[in-house]
Order: C-alpha cells, then structure tokens, then sequence
C-alpha cells in the first residue's frame, strides 16, 4: 500500500468518527444513527483504497512537524 | 431539504464561495447550511462536507453539525436551532480559538489476532488482561502529558485490542505546534507504539455544552 494511501486511509477513520460519531445533534432527519457508524467503517475500508479524488487529509507531520 | 452544516456566530465573515451555502439567523447565532445531499455515505460525500465545514473555520470559530442533519426547509432548521440556543451558544464559547487534534495509538508489534475460537478461556483473559494493561500504560504515558497542553480532552473506546488509545484534544490554536511537538517526543520514546495524529479538525468531540 502506498504511503498516500495509508495516509489517506488514517485520516479517514478520523474522519468517520468525527462526523458520525461527533458534531452538535439537531433535530432533524439524522442519515444515520450512531449505531450504525461500524457498518459504514466496514464498507468504507472496502472502498477507500479505490478513491482517487478524495480530497486527503494531510496529517500533521506532513505540515511540517516530522514525526 | 435542506443540510445543516456548522453553528456560528452571527454576524461572522462571509461565507466561502466553495459551496452554495447560506445562514440563517438565530438571535445571536447563525446556522450555515447548504442544498441536503444525496444520503448515500461514500468517503467523496464526507470530505466535501468536511471541505466546507474547514473552509469555514478558517475565519470564525464554530460547531460542527452531525454529518447528514437534513431539515424540511429553512423555517423549519431555525425552530430547531432556537430550540437548543442556549447549549448552543454555551457550546460555542467553550471551542472559541480552539481547534480538535485527534490522536490514536497502535501497538506497532500487532501480529493479527490468532483465530478466535482456537483460543482457551486462559489464553483469552489473558489477551484481555494484556490489553487493558496496555490501555492503562497509554493513557498514563501518552494521554495525560497530552491533556495537559489541551483545552479538554475526549477519549473514545478503542475499536480494537491493538489501539490502545484513540482520542481527541480541544487544543488552541497558538498551542497547535507545541502539541505536535510533543506528538513527535512521545513517539520518539514509545518506538513499540505508532502514534497516529490527525487535523486541524472543527471540533466535533466537543460539542457538548
């Protein structure tokens, strides 16, 4: 697996838990209930590697900070 | 339909150009929101919403809505905003100046974990043991140094045995290089351990007022 990849891979489980699992609920026609975030994991792993236009998510030492 | 994006205050600056966004005003605070999108949850769907979420707090603090809070229609998103104001507006100066780091940690070594029902009762709790001792070892080495330059700190169940820490740190903004620096100290004395750090992200585990 390539490092871009991998990376992209890290972030996106931060990015699940934070804006399925996080976030100000408001009442309304929540997409998916909390419960439901392992699913999406779960079919997300199979897909991310196939994602070439999602927008990465650099980490940290990659700004700058090596790591 | 509409879909809520973040909770701001109002007025703020103007809205960023990425996205056909608009906010509504509710006495003091304004809801950004945009056309709701599909439904369908793809990693493509989370980073644009992401994207504009982060443009945004680029120039204001804010709260980050749950991904896929989708309303009837603009009257509708401000009955429901009024409703929780004053958590919201509580909520909203406890992030000021702050952004969210996330850090988790894996044990490096991991092999994967022998099949499970080929372990003995003995071999299971003593799986479980070393894990939980691994959890307590973290938190002490890892998570308290780093709570310390943070706001306020979350910790969420680890997913699996072989993470061992997976949490998230309101951190200031000024403070934000002096955290990844410790990051990188940490790191450089737990070789056994990989820490993964992650953002700037809005601050979504600390929403709560």
């Amino acid at each position: 697996m390539s490092t871009a990849i991998a990376e992209r891979e890290v972030a996106l489980v931060d990015l699940v838990d934070r804006l399925l699992g996080g976030g100000v609920v408001i009442a309304g026609d929540i997409t998916l209930a909390v419960a439901d975030v392992d699913l999406v994991y779960v079919s997300l792993r199979a897909l991310v590697s196939s994602v070439a236009t999602a927008k990465e998510k650099e980490l940290l030492p990659r700004m700058g900070d090596a790591l | 339909m509409i879909e809520l994006y973040a909770i701001t205050d109002n007025p703020g600056p103007p809205l960023p150009d990425l996205a056909p966004l608009g906010a509504l005003s509710v006495d003091g605070l304004a809801a950004v929101y945009g056309p709701a999108s599909s439904g369908e949850v793809t990693p493509e769907a989370l980073w644009r919403h992401e994207e504009v979420v982060e443009a945004l707090m680029e120039d204001r603090d804010l709260l980050p809505v749950r991904y896929g809070t989708c309303l009837e229609d603009e009257a509708t998103a401000v009955r429901a905003v009024a409703e929780r104001r004053a958590d919201l507006a509580v909520a909203l100066d406890q992030v000021r100046g702050a952004i969210e780091l996330a850090v988790r940690v894996l044990l490096a070594d991991e092999r994967p974990a022998a099949a499970g029902p080929e372990l003995s009762g003995a071999q299971y709790l003593c799986a479980k043991a070393r894990s939980a001792s691994e959890r307590e070892s973290a938190i002490r080495t890892l998570h308290e140094p780093l709570s310390i330059l943070a706001r306020a700190s979350r910790q969420a169940s680890p997913r699996a045995p072989s993470e061992p820490l997976r949490a998230a740190y309101l951190v200031d903004r000024p403070a934000v290089p002096a955290f990844t620096a410790l990051v990188s100290r940490l790191q450089d004395a737990n070789p056994r351990l990989r820490l993964l750090c992650t953002g700037p992200w809005p601050p979504y585990s600390f929403t709560e007022s």
